[in-house]
């Protein structure tokens, strides 16, 4: 009984931990330009972190390491140097892009400006990492982060045309967009699904939290079901803009219009859920990105690291992570548009994605690290069919954004 | 001199050849015995004709997995080869130079990562 409970907790939290501010943004700006013609990207993305999760949970539970000791390991110093501060920036970008987030939530509750919200939501989420257990801090707000179930709730209440939505999901440019733009926003779709700050979260989550060769099942549980359900979200999420925003020409360039849809399919009571579950999912979100910009740069550099040691005993840890979440705030207070930042961090993360996918891969394959839980045949099909995939959309990134203006 | 500023210097022979660059430094662990582990001992250098960056575990003939990418890093590794430190002459900032009639061993290591 003890362990069904554990694996419904570990799916709900997965499902509810799998958006955050890059699926809401990306999926609602797709929704409302592309209506459902992008929605096999989700697909695709779902699919894609399902492997590199379970890969990274696999590694950490047979080697005890998580990924960037892993990668410090197998690229030597300097071509690990590059690869950390490539991701520690693209991940950077992340935290200042969840901080935002929050503040934008708590604006649109609130009435008080979002710049004012910066330090409070900042401070909220040290306290958090320097004070609450890693289970709790996992538990609540992947629960919480459940509520934005409401996006599917005001789909059904929006009581669109079915037939017609589902002929939208066939992939295909709309008359009124390019095929560079298209692709743009494919990649930056992707990236959101697959931002490579959860998988260090969730190797190194897996070391913080013990795990062995034992606990692998259940955690393949939660990835394989708790993902693709989270991924229905991302759906739901694209739906209602692809619903409401679409046909009135809005083009969602504001959190604001993220929720519009739920406010006119769910009413007052849906738009109180939905601020709650972006609150808690940036917030979740938030917590994870700035743990990963502790946890990578403590692995490269070989500090003692986790939240199950006492901050003392992992000062540099804590340390650094005050530092990015200082940093975070710093590039906030210019007043830049949180949801620009959320846009760029998505695309910039799928560039940076393949510098973490490959070397989890090779080492997912060497006996020295797993014994005999190296990759099966199966595994590794489909996982070079992904690295193929993520290093085109990482090559493709960069040109695409100059030349759709970012995706203008 | 740091061990590190020695990867990707070019190596020569004796007669000034270019033979490639330092890819990778081999240790054995046979020194002084101390409490966890002995004194690692520098065994010789591998030389890479092509590229000096990492072989990403796969000198180790046992990892074959996944297609394609042993035989693609090992492709990029082609004519690498090792030198024992006796087979060294002098050891620069700027260059390696090789003694006349060194040996080149094959870089590739069984299963347990032993020569």
């Amino acid at each position: 009984m003890k362990r069904l409970l554990g694996v419904a907790l570990g799916i709900l939290t997965a499902i509810g931990g799998f958006v955050d501010i890059g699926d809401l943004v990306t999926n609602a700006v797709v929704g409302s330009r592309f209506g459902l013609s992008l929605i096999w990207v989700v697909a695709v993305g779902v699919v894609g972190i399902c492997v590199f999760a379970n890969m990274s949970g696999r590694v950490a539970a047979a080697s005890g390491r998580a990924t960037f000791e892993v990668i410090r390991e197998r690229l030597g110093p300097r071509a690990g140097l590059a690869n950390l501060s490539a991701s520690f920036l693209i991940n950077l970008m992340t935290v200042t892009a969840e901080i935002g987030g929050i503040a934008l939530a708590l604006q649109l509750a609130s009435s008080v400006n979002y710049l004012l919200w910066i330090p409070l939501a900042a401070v909220a989420v040290w306290l958090v990492i320097w004070r609450v257990k890693f289970s709790i801090m996992e538990n609540v707000t992947g629960l919480l982060g459940l509520t934005l179930i409401v996006f599917a709730v005001a789909l059904f209440l929006l009581k669109p045309d079915w037939g017609t939505l589902a002929s939208q999901a066939i992939p295909a440019v709309p008359a009124e967009e390019t095929g560079a733009t298209y692709w743009y926003f494919a990649i930056a779709l992707f990236g959101a699904a697959m931002t490579p700050y959860e998988v260090f979260f969730f190797s190194s989550g897996a070391v913080e939290e013990g795990w062995k060769i034992k606990d692998l099942i259940q955690s393949r549980i939660n990835v394989l079901v708790g993902f693709p359900l989270g991924g229905l979200l991302s759906v739901a999420i694209a739906g209602c803009a692809a619903v409401v925003l679409l046909p009135a020409g809005i083009s969602v360039t504001s959190l604001s219009q993220v929720i519009l849809p739920v406010a006119e399919g769910a009413g007052k009571l849906g738009l109180a859920v939905v601020l709650l579950g972006i609150v808690a999912a940036t917030f979740g979100a938030a917590l994870e990105t700035t743990l990963s910009s502790g946890y990578t740069l403590a692995q490269f550099f070989g500090w003692s690291w986790g939240k199950f040691r006492a901050p003392a005993k992992a000062a540099r840890f804590h340390v650094s992570m005050i530092i990015c979440l200082l940093v975070g705030i710093a590039v906030l207070a210019t007043g830049v548009d949180p949801v620009l930042v959320t846009e760029y961090s998505v695309v910039f993360s799928a560039v940076a994605l393949p510098l973490t996918y490959l070397p989890i891969l090779i080492v997912a394959n060497d006996p020295q690290y797993m014994g005999k839980h190296v990759n099966g045949r199966g595994v590794n099909v489909v996982a070079m069919v992904y690295l193929v995939v993520i290093l085109v959309a990482s090559l493709a990134a960069i040109p695409l954004m100059i030349v759709t203006g970012a995706g203008a | 001199m740091i061990l590190g500023d020695l990867l990707g210097t070019p190596v020569h022979n004796d007669d000034g050849v270019w033979l490639g660059r330092v890819a990778d430094a081999r240790f054995v662990v046979d020194g002084a015995p101390h409490r966890l582990m002995a004194d690692a001992r520098l065994l010789g250098l591998v030389v890479s004709p092509h590229s000096w960056s990492s072989f990403m575990g796969y000198e180790r003939n046992s990892l074959t997995q996944p297609w394609p990418l042993p035989k693609l890093l090992r492709w990029r590794h082609r004519g690498s080869f090792f030198v024992m430190w006796e087979d060294i002459e002098v050891l620069g900032d700027r260059s390696v130079r090789l003694r006349p009639g060194y040996t080149a061993y094959s870089p590739a290591l069984d299963g347990n990562g032993q020569e």
